[in-house]
């Protein structure tokens, strides 16, 4: 532009000089006419630089068609008219001899009728004409699916076709016909048009050509002909992009991945597959996007209508079709999985198919040391487990969403799974007196294996009526799942009745119908009344068959059991909403009824044991929920509702289970449901100025009915027995507080996080029968410091404080105190060009005063890569992990009346290599966050 | 986007009343555009984002799902313009929960060349006054039309955001005004396309009306006053710092 104004000012001032006659101002009239001499009132009349088309001037012809420019510069000028119907016109000016300039009539060629009406005021299409191109915006014309070009271009008008397709454009043949500028498939220009489909076209120019002749002479001959070119659609354009990664490391470690996309405009396929033994479980998120692509993201799925429905949320759609790689840090893994997904995007068909196989199998050893609290005395028990997992399952699954018109959606989803498991499980376990005096040893050996299925569905439209805000929604939906698992238990009890060998076979049928309606009313423009419904069946078989296989496989009757389970819910409420301009506040009421029915045999088709359980709970449930946004980007919000949990299926079966001796577990079918009040108040900032954010939440439940585990002990000489069993109590508070913050001490340099949280529980429980309560508090601090001095190098440093006491009522003195702190420190440094050093370090410690346990972890690891070719399409790595050979998990924590503490090994020190590839190649940087 | 432009003099030798070509034009009208945002096209056009992000982004997040569309509303006298968002909502999804609405009125004077700006900016209120600077548009050759008026083209290029904006202004409404800040053509501005569809403005229908108070500016106007160089300054600085993160500059501010 710059250069524009200097070119003109020079022009301006040297005008004057290079032709002294000219002079510096002139004055330009003409009068607008067409070919027939009549006048073109009101005509729009522009003086452009030639050089660009820059508007520099525009004015308006008056009654008679006549215009003038007072006083402009003289100089070159490009006079543009335009008048509509016309083609517009277009004259190039020189510098004016004299001070006045008059053009005389100007004529102006109309557009011919049909193109005008056809074209610019039916199909709405940009009549393009560049010199004499006339462009046709071939989207605009309807054509039946499965059309050729032949079909489209009969709709063009201005253009003919006769029977055997020979094209005419204004009158004139056309003989040539490119695609995209290049000629297809030889000279017959009707190969083309025969051909190719008339969706794959997004334009049809047509415009005059040089002659053959004059082509390959170089001598323009004057002669013109009609030439077409079509162009196609970007979404016949395709892409890809891939990579693939292998790798070996000391200790036996290999990994392994790849994927693989293809996709054009409305179309996405991709593969993936993985195979490792360290311990990446599954797909990371990165991945997981890249292979869902754009059914990542899911909005309007939610199909359980209920208080809330405003707002417009995406949800992550992992149905839990895709394995997302997961890793308590206990044990060695061996994992492979591999899958593929197809999406489909229109803009009324959304369409997705995926299939996914994945299989794990976990080996852990672990040592668990655990005391818990009697009221007058207090026991031990350390654990030494082996464990093998193995999991392995395909899993199918689909989604459509269909706009039949503006007004009507419509979701289908369906999934379906299919897997088996089994695994080993070795306990050996001491129990040991307030002394540390051992007293009861049990062994424990079991074996299981089994396969499950399971499908899920569900189905929702969305109805808008023609009244702005008025909508109706149904949802349905229909799961089922069935696992059959069979278990070999043997343990070996020095205090229990010694060696007892059980064979489990368990069968878990459970099926679920739910449907749900929504009706959604506008009061006023602020005001919304919503009513909604919610019906939900399930029903439960479960058949647990216990045989004693040193007793010719007799069944144990007091182990075994089969019963039926439903439960109904139905709920029904009503919410009167206000918003407007960044304030929302909603206040609803629902009605609900839970309906619990369960019968119990011994085995399928045997008479009951007991009375059927019929149990109603009858709630009213309200709900309240404010939010406000600030000018300053601040918003506040609070909410209030009342929760209602029926007890779960296991929680309410009256058999114990028994898969050890020492720790049986037995359900509750008196219970009812939990019952609370949660009160939540939360903040948030963000400057976008200076790039700092802050969100603080609170959250407070107070619970009417709470269900809870309650223990009892038997611990008496060498006998140890913990019974477990699900209780409501009365009362209890869980109180959580948090900040999370961020500011940018120099920004895009230096930046702080700090963010810390605090929780109180009391809950009370019962321990032998004697009802105490559990006071738990926790104090968490992070802060961290993210340095980027310079495009090529990443410093983060980061300290992580934990507390947390727990207290028992029953005996002050057994207070917990634990601690768990972490220090770390990462690196990520281009220090030559395609060269990278990446390092982390961090240094965990731990305490327990109970245990007098304090151990410290240092975690080291390294990696240098370097990127390989020209477009960087390979990488090398080589990797070094828990350089230190510490690595190890350890998790305690302390609960209801006992505390436990574990340490589990896992993968420590290995070194590998790796080479990848990746289609696009890699970028050349320091990889500062995530991609998205 | 308000960077140097020449400044040229808005010449209207007629008023917009009785108007030839096609049908008479009233003297006030308002114009309901529909606004169509497009991320997955915004992110595209960043230069400082790595194409594979770009085309990550595209991957995930492209196709019919990347669009959001909200209505403005321009008012436009003879020689003046008011432009705001609408209170309606374009978005069907929107119903149930209302965002806060941002401070966001563009008034400009013709006869006396001058603009007011009521914005929002990073959080902050500002009144920005000064001169029209109308963009340097080159004039093309193209004819469409739009809300049923016969428009042809022209772009501009905007240097400080990097956006092509090519739009079509009316042969028959000789007006200067147009959507967002855009103005200065001999027709008024119906149609606007930012950077290849990233943000799309159409007019959907034109009411001549008589207003009655629809022109008038509120008594107070909260914000900081500053002319146009200093707010250019201020977006200049955001958006380099937006690049060093490498994040859309367009977070927190308006795209255009």
């Amino acid at each position: 532009m710059k250069r524009a104004i200097a070119l003109m000012a020079f022009l301006c001032l040297s005008l004057p000089f290079l032709s002294a006659q000219n002079p510096s101002r002139v004055t330009i009239k003409g009068t607008a006419v067409d070919s027939f001499e009549n006048i073109m009132s009101y005509a729009t009349v522009m003086l452009l630089n030639p050089v660009d088309t820059t508007l520099v001037n525009f004015t308006r012809s008056d009654e008679k068609g006549s215009f003038s420019f007072k006083n402009v510069k003289n100089r070159d000028y490009l006079l543009k008219i335009s008048y509509i119907g016309y083609v517009p016109f277009q004259l190039n000016l020189e510098p004016a001899a004299a001070g006045e300039n008059e053009l005389g009539n100007l004529y102006m060629k109309p557009i011919s009728n049909e193109l005008m009406e056809v074209v610019i005021k039916t199909a709405k299409a940009p009549l393009r004409i560049h010199g004499d191109t006339i462009e046709y915006d071939a989207t605009t014309f309807k054509v039946p699916p499965g059309s050729t070009v032949e079909d489209l271009l009969r709709r063009l008008p201005g253009i003919e076709l006769d029977a055997e397709g020979n094209i005419k454009a204004q009158g004139k043949d056309v003989n040539k016909v490119y695609v995209d500028g290049k000629t297809f498939f030889g000279s017959d220009p009707k190969a083309a048009t025969k051909n190719l489909g008339a969706e794959t076209i997004s334009k049809v120019q047509v415009y005059n050509e040089k002659s053959e002749q004059a082509q390959l002479t170089g001598i323009d001959d004057g002669k013109k002909e009609k030439a077409m070119n079509l162009e196609l659609k970007d979404e016949f354009k395709k892409g890809s992009f891939g990579k693939i990664t292998g790798a070996v490391g000391t200790e036996d470690r290999l990994a392994g991945r790849g994927n693989y996309n293809r996709f054009n405009e409305k179309e996405q396929l991709s593969f993936i597959a993985y195979g490792n033994n360290i311990n990446e479980t599954g797909v990371n998120w990165e991945d997981y996007g890249e292979f869902k692509g754009q059914n990542t993201f899911n909005n309007e799925d939610n199909g359980d209508f209920g208080f809330s429905q405003g707002g417009r949320y995406y949800t992550m759609g992992n149905d839990g079709d895709i394995p997302i790689a997961w890793f308590d840090g206990r044990g060695f893994t061996k994992n492979f999985g591999g899958g593929t997904n197809y999406n489909f995007d229109s803009k009324k068909t959304k369409f997705n198919i995926n299939y996914f196989y994945n299989q794990s199998e976990l080996t852990v050893d672990q040592f668990t040391d655990r005391q818990t609290f009697l009221t007058d005395t207090t026991f031990f028990n350390t654990d030494t487990t082996g464990k093998v997992d193995f999991r392995g399952n395909h899993s199918l699954s689909t989604r459509i969403e269909q706009k039949l018109d503006s007004n009507n959606l419509l979701i289908i989803k369906a999934s379906g799974r299919i897997g088996n498991t089994n695994g080993t499980d070795q306990q050996y376990q001491i129990f040991s007196d307030e002394n540390g005096k051992p007293v009861s040893f049990l062994n424990v050996d079991n074996t299981s294996g089994g396969d499950y299925w399971r499908v899920a569905t569900a189905s929702i439209y969305r109805h808008k009526f023609k009244k702005k805000g008025r909508s109706f929604a149904i949802s349905g939906g229909y799961n089922q799942s069935v696992n059959d698992n069979l278990e070999n238990l043997l343990s070996n009890n020095s205090g229990l009745a010694g060696i007892i060998t059980q064979d489990n076979n368990s069968e878990n049928d459970t099926r679920q119908l739910k449907s749900s309606l929504l009706f959604t009313e506008p009061i006023t423009k602020r005001w919304f009344w919503e009513t909604f419904y919610n019906f939900n069946q399930t029903d439960n078989y479960v058949n647990r068959q216990v045989a004693d296989p040193e007793n010719a496989g007799q069944r144990i009757d007091s182990l075994s059991i089969f019963y039926k389970n439903k439960t109904l819910y139905n709920r029904i409420g009503s919410v009167v909403r206000y918003s407007h301009e960044g304030l929302n506040f909603s206040l609803g009421l629902a009605g609900q009824q839970i309906q619990l029915d369960g019968e119990y045999a011994r085995d399928r088709n045997e008479p009951l044991i007991g009375d059927p359980i019929n149990r109603k709970f009858n709630n009213l449930v309200p709900n309240i929920d404010f939010e406000y946004e600030f000018a300053n980007n601040m918003d506040i919000g609070a909410s209030y509702e009342y929760n209602v949990q029926e007890p779960s299926l296991q929680q309410l079966q009256p058999i114990p289970n028994v898969n050890n001796p020492a720790f049986r577990y037995v359900g509750n079918p008196d219970l009812t449901p939990e019952t609370s009040h949660s009160i939540g108040l939360n903040m948030g900032y963000w400057n976008p100025g200076n790039f700092s954010s802050m969100h603080i939440w609170t959250e407070y439940n107070i619970y009417d009915s709470r269900i809870v585990q309650s223990q009892s002990t038997e611990f008496t000489g060498d006998l140890v027995r913990v019974t477990s069993q699900p209780q409501n109590v009365s009362g209890g508070t869980r109180f959580s507080s948090g900040i999370w913050s961020s500011y940018p001490i120099i920004k895009t340099k230096f930046t702080v996080n700090l963010s810390g949280n605090i929780n109180f529980n009391n809950s009370p429980v019962f321990v032998d029968a004697i009802e105490t309560v559990t006071n738990s508090q926790g104090y968490s601090i992070r802060s961290g410091f993210s340095i980027t001095p310079n495009k090529k190098l990443i410093l983060g440093l980061n300290g992580n404080f934990r507390f947390d006491r727990t207290s028992y009522d029953i005996n002050e003195d057994l207070t917990q105190n634990i601690q768990n702190h972490t220090a770390s420190a990462s690196i990520k440094w281009m220090f030559i060009d395609k060269t990278f050093l990446e390092s982390n370090f961090d240094y965990s410690l731990y305490k327990n005063d109970r245990f007098t346990f304090d151990r410290n972890v240092s975690i080291f690891n390294a990696s240098i890569r370097r990127l390989l070719g020209k477009s960087n399409r390979l990488e090398l790595r080589l990797s070094a992990f828990d350089i230190l050979n510490q690595r190890v998990n350890i998790s305690q924590y302390a609960t209801l009346n006992y505390v436990t503490r574990s340490v589990a090994p896992t993968l420590a020190r290995y070194y590998m290599v790796s080479l990848s590839y990746n289609v696009r190649g890699y970028e050349n940087k320091v990889k500062s966050r995530g991609w998205w | 986007m308000r960077a140097s432009f020449i400044a040229i003099t808005l010449v209207f030798l007629s008023t917009c009343v009785g108007i030839g070509q096609q049908a008479p034009v009233q003297a006030e009208g308002k114009i309901r555009y529909l606004l169509t945002h497009n991320w997955t096209k915004k992110y595209a056009g960043l230069d400082y984002i790595s194409q594979q992000r770009k085309e990550r982004n595209a991957y995930m997040w492209g196709g019919s799902r990347s669009e959001w569309k909200e209505y403005a509303d321009l008012y436009i006298t003879p020689m003046a313009s008011k432009y705001e968002e609408s209170d309606e909502k374009a978005e069907d999804d929107d119903y149930g929960y209302s965002w806060r609405k941002e401070t966001f009125v563009l008034r400009k004077n013709f006869e006396t060349g001058m603009f007011k700006d009521h914005i929002e900016f990073l959080g902050k209120k500002y009144v920005i006054e000064d001169s029209i600077q109308v963009q340097d548009w080159k004039i093309l050759n193209d004819l469409k039309e739009v809300a049923g008026h016969v428009c042809m083209n022209a772009v501009w290029e905007d240097t400080l955001k990097q956006q092509t904006v090519e739009v079509w202004f009316a042969l028959d409404i000789p007006h200067s005004g147009g959507p967002e800040q855009l103005c200065g053509l001999p027709g008024l501005i119906l149609e606007a396309n930012i950077n290849n569809g990233a943000l799309l403005i159409e007019a959907q229908k034109i009411d001549w009306m008589t207003f009655t108070n629809e022109m008038d500016e509120p008594k107070k106007m909260k914000g900081k006053r500053i002319n146009e160089a200093a707010y250019n300054e201020l977006l200049k600085k955001h958006i380099e710092e937006k690049k060093k993160n490498e994040e859309p500059w367009f977070w927190g501010i308006r795209y255009f």
